[in-house]
């Protein structure tokens, strides 16, 4: 993926570029807002990381500048400030997601990759199919290898985050904000439970374990 | 405290400068203005009057006189003047023969000069003398009219007695002028004291506020006014930013307690490793592990702390919307449903429907999930921990988690609802009081607050239990 990294703390963007490009990822780094939206009119980004508050021209501004002239790039926001309004400003100004700092690592390439991801599948989906897991949105049935698995209605939308996010690494605060809307680090090991009854139920009785478990990051559903 | 330094010279410049002085200058001018324009309209009307009376007294005693005339002659007209004249002295007269000369009267000669025989009024001064027996000028009016037989009657009368009523009267009313005038500037002064030593307490308790003490409150009199509203307002300001003052204060005071035993061992986990990693024994990943989980320890701290102080700092809840509890609630029964089943706990719900409140739901959720956290962490397997949801009869709502854990010993429960304040048992276990400081404060940020009490008390071997219910207000 080609990244644009918009942030005016330099040796922190020097750290996050490192990383994703560990990750296999293109980056692209700039300091202040006029010379991140000089970069970002050259096109050609899967994603941009954008630093809220920055000289020149702030995260807010940038994002409105670049929507309004049809970039519709996935913007994820990085920012100091975490109050709700602060996120639904940010939000509104025409970011996909919202990260606060100070985030873990993993947590930022888990969510640049849901974003870049977030576009290709763009159109309506009436069934999802990772591997030999089949999900129809429409009946809410669920089958792996043609065997029908009985979920309750928060397993079937956590198992249909994770089939929308296959590959990808999801961290227990992306599943609480997406699947059950609240916008809070989980204290104790919440997330953990729900997905161990999870996977008892989809992966409980065949070879492979698709649900895996991904230290220090959370969670990922492979094929 | 009102600062002294003002000389009485000074003191009444100030007075002079007052807004309110300056008012009351102003309506005390509009208000002379007006007392004029008073005063010349009673001075016109009353001098009007005294000149219709006296005409109209003159022009009767004319006819009564022609009238003796008409019925009884020249010669009783006469001898009437003459005992009128001896008489009480009200008119002057004259009567002359047709031909000019002076029967009869009190006037040496008529003022009237170059009669033409129409019947006429006249303006004259007959000399005289006033109280101090000084020769002064006396104003007089007349009337002349000719007789049917060529003779001249002339009544007069003397107006002085109608000018020292209007002079009175014009006296008088200077006098009236001159005490309003004097009341209206007293009057001033006074309400510009007033006006200015509240406004001098003001700007006082604002100085000092400026140069940072915030302790110092303006005096409210009680009067209700705009100027105890000021004071209210201002007082309330003062003590919004107080809080928040000391909030920071204490913010920073936490954080510096919370963050420096995680981050002193964090230094001595990394010290070690790279000694460790330096002399080649052992494997430092696990170091490094650890030295993660510390620093999400602290940034969980941090946020807690940050987020404690923001809302003690806001005094409200940001962003709040009306919503219906029911869903928040639920939903935190059952995220944390599956977490009791592992430990063993029973978990149940009791929600009532259809209830609104007014507040911030995310903060609202996270207090909720610290206190579901508590129960589920302080609680044994085999307890239960029961959520509810109902309105209270005096109509506001209580989100309570009640668990059948050891509780917190009453001489305990108002403290660990104060901010940072942790219960020596708890110390060593993660987030605990700060989790509780936290859901006071979205309490209080909501107006409402956080009651600990007893659980169900003994079950199963252990309890009392604890119950922690938020109060919140009803929106009416």
């Amino acid at each position: 993926m080609r990244i644009l990294i918009v942030e005016d703390d330099v040796s922190g963007a020097e750290v996050m570029a490192r990383g994703l490009s560990d990750a296999g990822h293109e980056c692209i780094v700039s300091h202040d807002g006029a010379a991140g939206l000089e970069s970002a009119r050259k096109g050609g980004f899967d994603v941009m990381i954008i630093d809220r508050m920055m000289p020149c021209l702030d995260g807010v501004g940038l994002v409105e500048t670049l929507r309004r002239d049809g970039d519709e790039t996935p913007v994820l926001f990085l920012s100091a400030l975490g109050e709700i309004e602060d996120r639904v400003t940010g939000l509104r100004a025409g970011a996909d997601d919202y990260l606060v700092k100070p985030y873990a690592f993993a947590e930022l390439i888990a969510r640049v990759e849901a974003l870049s991801r977030r576009r290709e599948t763009g159109s309506v989906l009436t069934q999802l199919r990772v591997g030999d897991l089949e999900m129809d949105l429409i009946a809410r049935r669920v089958h792996r290898a043609g065997r029908e698995i009985d979920l309750q209605p928060r397993e079937f939308q956590l198992l249909e985050f994770l089939m929308r996010h296959a590959g990808q690494a999801v961290t227990r605060t992306m599943l609480l904000e997406k699947v059950w809307e609240y916008h809070f680090d989980p204290q104790t090991n919440v997330i953990d439970v729900h997905i161990s009854r999870l996977r008892s139920k989809i992966d409980k009785g065949f070879e492979r374990a698709m649900l895996e478990t991904i230290r220090g990051a959370g969670y990922r559903l492979d094929a | 405290m009102p600062d002294k330094r003002d000389a009485p010279v000074g003191g009444l410049l100030r007075l002079f400068r007052a807004a309110p002085f300056r008012l009351t200058l102003l309506s005390l001018a509009l208000f002379a203005f007006a007392g004029a324009a008073f005063m010349a309209y009673v001075y016109v009307a009353a001098a009007g009057e005294a000149r219709r009376r006296t005409d109209a007294e003159i022009r009767r005693e004319a006819d009564n006189l022609v009238e003796v005339y008409d019925r009884a002659g020249a010669a009783a007209l006469n001898t009437v003047l003459v005992s009128r004249m001896a008489g009480e002295r009200r008119f002057l007269y004259l009567l002359l023969t047709p031909d000019g000369r002076k029967i009869s009267g009190s006037l040496a000669r008529s003022p009237v000069e170059g009669f033409s025989g129409e019947p006429t009024w006249i303006r004259f001064s007959l000399s005289g003398f006033d109280e101090d027996g000084r020769p002064r000028s006396i104003p007089a009016r007349g009337f002349q009219q000719r007789l049917p037989n060529g003779g001249v009657l002339f009544v007069g009368a003397d107006t002085g007695d109608d000018q020292d009523f209007i002079v009175t009267i014009v006296r008088g009313l200077w006098g009236a002028g001159a005490l309003v005038v004097v009341l209206g500037i007293t009057s001033g002064l006074l309400v510009s004291r007033n006006f200015t030593r509240a406004m001098t307490g003001l700007t006082n308790v604002v100085a000092s506020a400026r140069n940072g003490d915030l302790t110092a409150r303006a005096a409210v009199r009680g009067a209700g006014d705009e100027l105890d509203q000021l004071a209210e307002g201002l007082n309330d300001m003062l003590d919004r930013l107080d809080r928040s003052m000391s909030a920071h204060r204490h913010a920073g005071d936490a954080i510096a307690h919370d963050l420096r035993s995680p981050l002193t061992r964090l230094k001595a986990r990394l010290e070690s490793a790279l000694l460790d990693m330096e002399a080649g024994r052992g494997d430092a990943r696990q170091a490094l592990r650890q030295a993660l989980d510390d620093t999400d320890g602290v940034l969980r701290t941090f946020s807690a702390v940050l987020a404690i102080s923001r809302l003690q700092a806001a005094g409200e809840a940001p962003n709040a919307v009306v919503f219906d509890p029911a869903g928040l609630v639920g939903d935190m029964a059952e995220l944390y449903g599956p977490l009791c089943e592992d430990k063993g706990l029973e978990i149940a719900s009791d929600i009532a429907a259809g209830l609104t409140l007014r507040g911030n739901p995310a903060f609202l959720a996270q207090a909720l999930a610290n206190l579901v956290d508590n129960a589920v962490k302080y609680t044994p397997a085999g307890g239960a921990v029961m959520v509810r949801l109902r309105r209270r009869a005096c109509g506001d709502t209580e989100i309570s988690v009640t668990d059948t854990g050891p509780g917190v010993p009453d001489f305990d429960r108002d403290r660990v609802v104060e901010r940072f304040v942790r219960l020596e048992n708890s110390r060593n276990l993660p987030g605990a009081g700060l989790g509780l400081s936290l859901v006071a404060a979205v309490a209080q940020a909501h107006g409402g607050r956080l009651e600990l009490g007893e659980g169900p008390g003994a079950y199963d071997g252990s309890g009392p239990g604890l119950r922690a219910a938020l109060i919140l207000p009803s929106l009416t």
